[in-house]
């Protein structure tokens, strides 16, 4: 079990990292407009 | 071109009246003559229609249509038929708004946020998305849907700002700059909410795993080591959780004890403080119950809550703004005023000084407080006074920023300006928000102070009585009590069902500010009208005719060169009796028209000379006519006469029309107990009508009311009977300190930007039904709040109980907690408060036919007891 005193360690810093995503994704206003994102991928890009 | 509607607008779809416009290029743009036969020709409500309709074929844009059906089946509205003002968009180039509104980006180019008017489907954001590939100098362009922002970025060096709103002017959309950055900021709050909300979830999702291996039977002899190693870790996490996450509650609970009412955040503060500090003192001793994952789950769920809680009340906030910014921002400056070199400026609203001249058109609204000094017209104090109809205005006469002047060219000599105005004064006055506010008793609040006092108590109790049995499971059982007794489905019971109901209402066109009044509405007692605008459709129309109805058809050409509502109103109603086809085919020749402010309109219809106006402008009325105009004056309606060749032939009785749905409406809320009371500006005799016709008691029925005897009543109703709720509609300026001082203040359709800011509720959707709709809203809303707040409450009882008695284990806490928790929050999404489907059917069933047939009979048997 001694194998848990380097995966829990590990674990915790992927959800670290991942907390830090999403602190990023918010700050940058991603979860502002829940609304038009769903809309947009209607849209065909080509020209 | 997907509906093959022959009755709607081939743009717009609203259902085409009056005179259609038909396919074709027309207005003269020349081009193409593709379809005319082959295919039908599309159909359109107006030239403007029309006009976007081909712009968008020829832009290679026709996607459109097939798009636009996906967002949402919106019924389409009537825009307002305002055309954008090459003068109004020059103020985007000026470099005082750009210093304001825009900055500057690393790569040259300029940033701005605007809102943008007229913004509702998939179809919108598609076209202003696709801004950057048509428009030269546009880098990019983003928006927002739900709230109508646009983030665009342009070269300044290529385009100017206001080359780029005149691009979105020619599709319809309204660019508008953003006062002040009110929804940035909320924006901000709902994001370091969201983070927070974030960490504790991810913090107890790591705690559940760990101590699941204390629930499993981790050995702390055999395993000690390990063992030792997850109370630590699930310790310093948990602290993470509190810093992020608790420090909201203690924040709260310590303003809360500060002001002498205790708020719910108290006993989760203290829950949270005391499991932790046990839980945490266990760990450093090595002995005792570890309660991490309880706490952890606790913060996180009751974060959300209150995540939710903000986003809910941000979005009702950001729809205020919306409309504030829609407000009036450019004013025409008369530079050299009756001097050789007379001109006229267009300058930003708040620029203008006093002593300044401007120019207001008809149609524009004031801007400042100031003295006519040339022109004569109508004005339209709806806004400030409610009172309905038109005054006249003649040179000396003092007029007040945000009326609307009606008929013709004035010049006004500014006397005041910004928060000196009437309209200035009175919203600072709002702004103190200290003043008149009518308290909210919460009813969860009041639970929560008798909640603290049983836990406290109870803990008490229980730690006496363990102290005689058995001391060493004093400490154990009192917090596995408080931890039991952690109100994790009570908190959430109230704000997670207010905050369904309030998005459910927003669907609706329902922006509840404040989410603490559904309460509050679901006890009302006293409901207070204002007439105009919700009882009545707010604008002029005909109401009954007497006389030769051939003379009034005569007069639709010469009333359609004013811009009088009365005139609007005859042009209207002739257009719904008469016979389409006639009045496309044969037009009228006007000559010599002259419009007289105050009196009326005349000139040369088809060689004979024509008039309408005010029958104080006519001699020698035909006495039936005279009587017939005598008996309208009385129910408060303005009656017009119509002459030819000098002889007076028809009158038209021209008011405001109750909306036929109001009298169903009001009958129910009647049903209900709710006392009805009608307050308004308008004319005594008029609201004394209106008051008899919606069977409104005498007493209750007050007209003429300045803004300060609004704000009197109210009081008034408040003082004499304690426990009334009362809740006042209205829209106007004049109505902006009553809606404060009613414990509800509700403002509706088209409301002015004082009643927005006093109001607790505002409704976007037109009529008197929204307002049923509110309160059956609020009713069941708060049926789910106190279906919650028993399920919890005897959830709470129960394990208190327990705990007391020594009977729960720190395993089946656990279970329990998660389970009441997830029961509140089911039982709060499931509600269906302000459903669509249940709102939209009762429309449909009653609506137009029951109503309109009510009203008629209401008037006949009106004018048959006048006449007896």
């Amino acid at each position: 079990m001694t194998v848990l005193y380097l995966l829990v360690p590990l674990a915790l810093f992927f959800a670290a990292a991942a907390v830090a995503t999403f602190i990023w994704a918010v700050r940058s206003g991603q979860f502002d407009d829940l609304e038009t994102p769903a809309v947009r991928v209607l849209f065909d890009d080509d020209e | 071109m997907t509906e093959a509607n022959a009755n709607s607008c081939a743009h717009c779809g609203l259902p085409v009246t009056g005179n259609p416009v038909f396919g074709g290029d027309g207005g003269g743009s020349g081009g193409e003559e593709h379809g005319d036969e082959t295919s039908p020709s599309p159909v359109f409500c107006c030239v403007g229609c029309r006009a976007v309709y081909h712009t968008l074929q020829e832009a290679g844009l026709d996607d459109f249509y097939s798009l636009r059906q996906s967002w949402q089946s919106a019924q389409p509205r009537p825009v307002d038929t305002e055309v954008l003002d090459p003068d109004d968009v020059g103020i985007f180039d000026s470099s005082g708004f750009l210093g304001e509104h825009a900055d500057v980006q690393s790569d040259g180019t300029m940033r701005a946020v605007l809102y943008l008017e007229g913004v509702h489907c998939a179809g919108c954001v598609w076209l202003v998305e696709r801004m950057p590939r048509l428009l030269d100098g546009v880098v990019d362009a983003r928006l927002e849907l739900a709230r109508g922002r646009m983030t665009v970025c342009w070269d300044p060096d290529v385009i100017e700002l206001s080359e780029v709103a005149r691009w979105l002017g020619q599709f319809g959309f309204e660019a508008h700059p953003l006062r002040t950055d009110n929804m940035g900021r909320r924006s901000r709050d709902a994001q370091s909410m969201l983070i927070r909300v974030g960490i504790c979830w991810a913090v107890a999702a790591n705690v559940m795993l760990m101590t699941i291996a204390l629930y499993a039977g981790l050995d702390p002899i055999a395993d000690g080591g390990l063992y030792t190693a997850v109370l630590w870790a699930t310790f310093g996490l948990s602290a993470v959780s509190l810093v992020a996450g608790g420090e909201v509650f203690f924040r709260r609970a310590l303003a809360s004890f500060k002001s002498g009412r205790p708020s719910m955040d108290v006993p989760v503060s203290v829950g949270i403080l005391v499991g932790w500090g046990h839980s945490g003192w266990a760990t450093i001793t090595g002995s005792g119950e570890v309660w991490f994952d309880s706490i952890v789950i606790l913060i996180a769920a009751l974060l959300t809550a209150r995540y939710l809680q903000i986003r809910g009340n941000g979005l009702a906030a950001d729809a205020a703004d919306r409309l504030v910014a829609l407000l009036p921002r450019m004013a025409r400056r008369v530079v050299g005023f009756e001097t050789a070199e007379q001109r006229v400026e267009t300058v930003a609203a708040h620029t203008v000084e006093v002593g300044d001249r401007l120019h207001v058109l008809a149609g524009d609204v004031v801007p400042a407080d100031g003295r006519v000094i040339s022109g004569r017209t109508d004005i339209s104090r709806a806004v400030l006074t409610g009172e309905s109809l038109p005054e006249s205005i003649d040179c000396g006469d003092y007029v007040e920023a945000g009326t609307t002047n009606l008929a013709s060219p004035i010049v006004v000599e500014v006397e005041a300006t910004g928060d000196e105005t009437r309209v200035g004064r009175l919203m600072e006055w709002l702004e103190d928000r200290n003043i008149h506010r009518a308290p909210i008793v919460q009813r969860a609040d009041r639970l929560s102070v008798v909640f603290i006092t049983v836990v406290l108590v109870a803990s008490v109790l229980t730690a006496v009585a363990w102290s005689f049995i058995d001391p060493t499971r004093v400490v154990a059982n009192v917090v596995a009590l408080l931890v039991i007794a952690c109100p994790c489905a009570l908190g959430m019971a109230t704000p997670l069902a207010l905050t369904v109901g309030v998005g459910q209402a927003a669907r609706r066109g329902i922006h509840i500010k404040n989410d603490e009044v559904i309460e509050a509405l679901d006890g009302v007692t006293d409901l207070v009208f204002d007439k105009t605008g919700t009882l009545t459709q707010g604008s002029c129309a005909v109401v009954d005719t007497v006389g030769d109805l051939e003379a009034i058809y005569r007069v639709r050409e010469l009333e359609k060169r004013s811009n009088h509502p009365f005139a609007e109103a005859v042009v209207r109603w002739i257009d719904e009796t008469v016979d389409p086809a006639r009045g496309a085919s044969d037009i009228d020749r006007v000559e010599d028209v002259e419009e007289i402010p105050g009196a009326g309109i005349r000139g040369i219809v088809d060689g004979r000379s024509v008039a309408v106006g005010r029958l104080s402008w006519f001699e020698g009325l035909p006495k039936p006519i005279d009587e017939w105009a005598r008996l309208h004056a009385e129910r408060g309606l303005t009656p017009v006469g119509v002459s030819i060749d000098g002889r007076v032939r028809a009158a038209l009785a021209i008011g405001d029309r109750l909306r036929p749905e109001a009298f169903s409406i009001l009958e129910t809320l009647r049903k209900q107990g709710i006392r009805l009371h009608l307050l308004s500006g308008d004319h005594r005799r008029v609201v004394a009508a209106t008051g008899r016709q919606l069977v409104i008691p005498d007493e209750r029925v007050v007209g003429d009311a300045t803004p300060e005897d609004k704000l009197a009543y109210i009081e008034s109703l408040r003082e004499r009977n304690a426990g009334a709720v009362v809740a006042m509609v209205g829209d106007g300026v004049n109505d902006a300190p009553a809606l404060q001082a009613a414990h509800v203040g509700i403002a509706v359709h088209g409301g002015t930007e004082a009643s927005l800011v006093a109001a607790d509720i505002f409704i976007v959707a037109d009529g008197v039904r929204p307002i049923a709709e509110l309160l059956d809203g609020a009713k069941r809303t708060m049926a789910v709040v106190h279906r919650n707040l028993a399920g919890s409450g005897i959830y709470n009882f129960a394990g208190i109980s327990l705990a007391a008695l020594g009977f729960i284990t720190p395993l089946l806490a656990a279970i329990l907690m998660p389970i009441s928790s997830l029961a509140v929050v089911a039982s709060s999404l499931l509600q269906n408060s302000f459903g669509a489907d249940r709102a939209s059917a009762e429309q449909d069933a009653f609506g137009q036919h029951a109503g309109a047939h009510q009203e008629s009979a209401h008037n006949a048997s009106f004018i048959e007891q006048r006449v007896s």
